[in-house]
């Protein structure tokens, strides 16, 4: 799915970052380096606090955190949101998988600045009023865990699936959600989790 | 068989609400990250620390130099607490890759990992000696060296059987290091409330970190609680105390502030444990009608330079099948790595490779059915000791299992069935695994209204032990489990054993069984006040029981209501501990300071105790590119009484996979030449994916078995992921032709 270009409303510049993140990543501090900051917008100097806007599970929530701070690391460690998982912090596991505008992304590869004026969704923002959303109370029909460490990714990406239409058959479910580790291997009961809640979530 | 109801703690995981160590909220930490070693052997020589002291929002750097001292623990296996004696930042030694060299705090996590990266470090460097062949190991027997490994077991006269044998097989085999690799991170958080500390970690044993963290620490160990009321997944890593926990400790203590540790994923490779690669030799002899009358087994696994660690299978595999004539060894290597340690069936899946692939061969050499050759083995005694089986359904599971796969279908001759580009084969090989337990403690307490609290230290690390023990209370004490609510996790608790040698079950609701019998015997008795002096007298001298007493002990349904009035109170709460039959004298003592006393298996008095399964795979070979996929596991399992079919199913479908996993995919690769782990992350370390499995069958059989524990149960969380490797060469052999004997099978393995 193509990025939405459009939907971002802060001042934050990807290229000026980068620029300062690499610069940092590096080279040490060196009077040069010193200048660049002193030229570039305040996002040059990683290590200082910006401000941000997250709109997570349908709540505005305003951060003052680090720039490198990852989607992830702003809902776990400074929005108390610990629903979603570091389990590699790579983009290799997927439990750290939250819906960005409706598509499934790795929060640990997202940084927060580059989420801001998109909806976050997570876990935590799935069931309302205390009724579970189907694909949650999919997965606790079939016993689609063991841990549980990985569920909340599973189940924001086993929506996402269904969603995108790559739910049809079993093959394309078990497919689609290989994004996913689950080290319990309780892989069969989420493709029958999936194969559930499918029909629900697709009425709407 | 109890009852597939859902699992106690499924709303929390679906929900996002279950907390794992690192979700715990945390007052204002600082946030660690860890500098590890870039080489395997040699010295420090120097830290260049400027730079990454300048990064904004450090606050302190540790290195050996300047860490705040720390006394040493023993290994587990040896009266202490430690998975390694290896202790870093004591000195400028290295010992392994990957060791912890220093610790950067900073005031975010963002912060601290910059810092780390800044960190500078000169080494003066060895070579290392990596692994098996590799220049400057040593090789002795584990007998003599490691504690827990008592006896190579022998019986008869193997050279002189094996000599004589009409048929003979003599094949080496090899399995390589992996990493349990949970999905949840090591992660520990410690925050100080004056003297008394807090620690947040994922632990498969909460009073053995406890009192480890306590000792190194030189504090009273009732100062320390550990926390983990979830955990992401243990496999056994989480099983035995790693470095980090005492460092973080005492650096949060120095710096008067909580501090968060979440190493990388690469990191959790060096900081813990992991199963050592080993190598075996299988010598069989049978004779023409398929007997066995000789069986050899050595085996050698790797470990590290200054901890003698092994798993030592052969009490298994010598004692697995009939055999006059048995021989054995185990040897260990050291060599520059971390000390290894338990993971998920540390003995059984290493070494069942080795002799289920071996049998499979064997019967090949007869040409003779590889069921039917099991068959003709089966024990109904322990050929070592003589001792009987308590009970053991083998040959009911691999009916059951052939019966569910379709065996008889199978044609013998290798590449014998194929399906366009795809030579097909069918593989079978047996599991079994030990029944341990341990002593355990409970407390429970029960209200007027119904409503139970069961408090026990056990481990939630994905079995389902919030399930099962919910619903052992409520079937003891009669009430709607919708009423019992579990507190585990928290070495505040009453102590239960470590969550391993998968014991947790057997032990830990063995002892809120007999907890909730005290509810019953106080409430019978309030309710039965006729019991005559006679009756009291008698049960005092141990002749026999009071009818209340009796009534309590048995099924007889309680009015608990009629019985909290009678009593007139309206909470009952009664605290127990627990040991299973032979436990040593010490066992409660060595329970509340944090050490296993686990009994069972092949180590009881008068009897020998395992579950037993077995297994079988369909895989397809491309006649072409050679790529090997498994598209059906069925495997049956007899293992007791099953507490919740629902948790014990899934547990078993997850073990199979790690079965299949340990057969065609995970490995940790060794760069031999620098002892390092070169594929540290999980694009690289393989492990199954959701496409990777298209069909699993579990088939549990029914078993009773009343001399093992009140209960009745065999542990069955290591029972899967047993044999699976050898039943998938065995497979590979029937569609190649080709008989692979190092894991994991890689594509380049197969010559077609």
């Amino acid at each position: 799915m193509p990025d939405k270009p459009g939907s971002r409303s802060s001042g934050f510049d990807r290229r000026a970052f980068m620029a300062g993140a690499a610069g940092s990543a590096l080279i040490p501090i060196t009077a040069r380096a010193a200048s660049e900051d002193a030229r570039a917008p305040a996002a040059q100097d990683p290590s200082l606090p910006v401000e941000v806007t997250l709109n997570v599970n349908g709540k505005d929530k305003r951060l003052s955190i680090d720039a490198r701070t990852t989607v992830l690391d702003a809902l776990r460690e400074h929005l108390k949101l610990t629903g979603s998982k570091k389990g590699c912090d790579h983009g290799q596991c997927g439990a750290c998988t939250v819906l960005l505008d409706d598509r499934r992304v790795l929060s640990c590869l997202t940084l927060a600045l580059a989420a801001e004026g998109q909806e976050i969704t997570t876990i935590e923002g799935l069931a309302t009023d205390d009724r579970l959303h189907p694909m949650q109370q999919a997965f606790i029909d079939n016993d689609a865990f063991q841990c549980g460490y990985c569920t909340p990714g599973q189940i924001m990406s086993a929506i996402a699936c269904v969603k995108e239409g790559h739910a049809g058959s079993e093959a394309d479910i078990r497919e689609y959600m290989s994004g996913n580790i689950c080290r319990c291997a309780a892989y069969p009961n989420i493709v029958a989790a999936v194969k559930q809640a499918a029909p629900e979530i697709m009425k709407g | 068989m109890g009852q597939p109801v859902p699992r106690y703690d499924a709303a929390a995981k679906v929900t996002g609400r279950a907390t794992y160590a690192s979700d715990m909220p945390l007052d204002n930490p600082a946030y660690a990250f860890l500098v590890t070693s870039a080489i395997a052997k040699g010295r420090i020589d120097r830290f260049e620390l400027d730079d990454a002291k300048r990064v904004r929002g450090v606050i302190e750097i540790v290195t050996h130099e300047n860490a705040p001292k720390l006394k040493d623990s023993k290994l587990f296996s040896n009266g202490g607490y430690a998975g390694t004696t290896i202790q870093p930042l004591k000195s400028a030694e290295i010992a392994h890759d990957g060791q912890i060299i220093a610790v950067v705090v900073a005031e975010s996590y963002e912060a601290a990992r910059e810092a780390a990266n800044r960190v500078k470090v000169s080494y003066s460097a060895a070579a290392p000696s990596a692994t098996f062949d590799s220049p400057g190991t040593t090789t002795a027997a584990a007998k003599g060296q490691n504690s827990q490994f008592k006896e190579d077991p022998k019986v008869g006269d193997f050279a002189k059987a094996f000599d004589a044998a009409e048929v003979k097989l003599t094949a080496s085999y090899a399995t390589p290091t992996q990493h349990h690799n949970p999905l949840e991170l090591f992660t520990t958080s410690c925050a100080w409330t004056g003297d008394n500390l807090v620690i947040y970690e994922g632990s498969q044993y909460v009073h053995g970190l406890k009192n480890g963290v306590a000792e190194q620490l030189g504090i009273d160990a009732d100062k320390v609680r550990v926390v983990n009321p979830y955990v992401g997944g243990g496999f056994g890593s989480r099983g035995s105390m790693t470095p980090r926990t005492a460092i973080i400790a005492a650096m949060a203590r120095r710096l008067n502030r909580p501090i968060k540790l979440v190493p990388t994923r690469d990191q959790g490779f060096t900081i813990t444990t992991h199963r050592a690669e080993t190598r075996h030799e299988i010598k069989l002899g049978a004779s023409r009608d398929g007997r066995l009358v000789a069986l050899r087994h050595e085996g050698a696994e790797v470990s590290s330079r200054p901890d003698a660690y092994c798993v030592g299978g052969t009490k298994t595999t010598t004692r697995l099948y009939v055999c006059p004539n048995v021989d054995s060894l185990v040897s260990i290597v050291r060599a520059d790595r971390n000390t290894p340690g338990f993971m998920r069936s540390p003995p059984e899946v290493p070494y069942l490779f080795a002799l289920e692939s071996a049998l499979d061969e064997l019967a090949v050499e007869l040409n003779m059915d590889p069921v039917e050759l099991r068959r003709i083995n089966d024990a109904t005694r322990d050929p070592i000791d003589g001792k009987p089986y308590t009970s053991r359904s083998l040959m009911a599971c691999f009916d059951e299992a052939a019966k569910a796969f379709g065996w008889s279908q199978r044609s013998p001759q290798p590449k014998s069935i194929s399906d366009g580009d795809w030579l097909i084969g069918y593989g079978c090989a047996a599991t079994c695994y030990p029944t341990l337990m341990g002593p355990s403690a409970a407390r429970v307490r029960l209200q007027r209204d119904g409503r139970t609290r069961v408090e026990i230290a056990g481990h939630e690390i994905g079995t389902g032990a919030y399930t099962v023990i919910a619903e052992t209370a409520a079937e003891r004490l009669g009430v709607p489990l919708e009423k019992v609510a579990v507190f585990m996790g928290d070495s505040d608790l009453p102590p239960a054993p470590v969550a391993g040698g998968s014991n947790s079950t057997a032990s830990t609701c063995s002892a809120v069984m007999m907890v909730c019998d005290q509810i019953r015997q106080r409430l019978f008795k309030a309710l039965m006040p006729s019991d005559t002096l006679a009756d009291k007298a008698k049960e005092t001298v141990g002749i026999s029981p009071a009818p209340s007493t009796q009534a309590a002990k048995g099924d007889r349904s309680l009015d608990i209501e009629k019985a909290f009035d009678a009593l007139g109170v309206g909470v009952v709460e009664e605290y127990g501990e627990w040991k299973p039959e032979g436990a040593p004298l010490d066992s409660f003592r060595a329970m509340h300071n944090g050490q296993v006393r686990l009994v069972g298996g092949h180590q009881m008095k008068d009897q020998i105790a395992y579950a037993f399964g077995a297994e079988f795979v369909e895989v397809r070979v491309n006649r072409f590119t050679r790529e090997i996929r498994c598209p059906r596991l069925v495997g049956a399992f007899a293992a007791g009484r099953i507490m919740n079919p629902r948790t014990a199913r899934s547990q078993l479908m997850g073990g199979l996979i790690w079965g299949m996993s340990s057969a065609l995919l995970e490995a940790t690769e060794i760069d031999e030449r620098n002892a390092r782990y070169v594929n540290d992350n999980l694009a690289d370390y393989l492990v199954p994916v959701n496409a990777d499995v298209p069909g699993v069958e579990v088939i549990l059989l029914s078993e009773e078995d009343d001399r093992i524990n009140p209960l009745g149960v065999k542990g069955l969380g290591e029972l899967g992921n047993v044999g699976t490797n050898a039943a998938i060469c065995n497979a590979i052999y029937h569609a190649t032709g080709q008989r692979i004997r190092k894991l994991p099978v890689r594509l380049e393995d197969i010559e077609l």
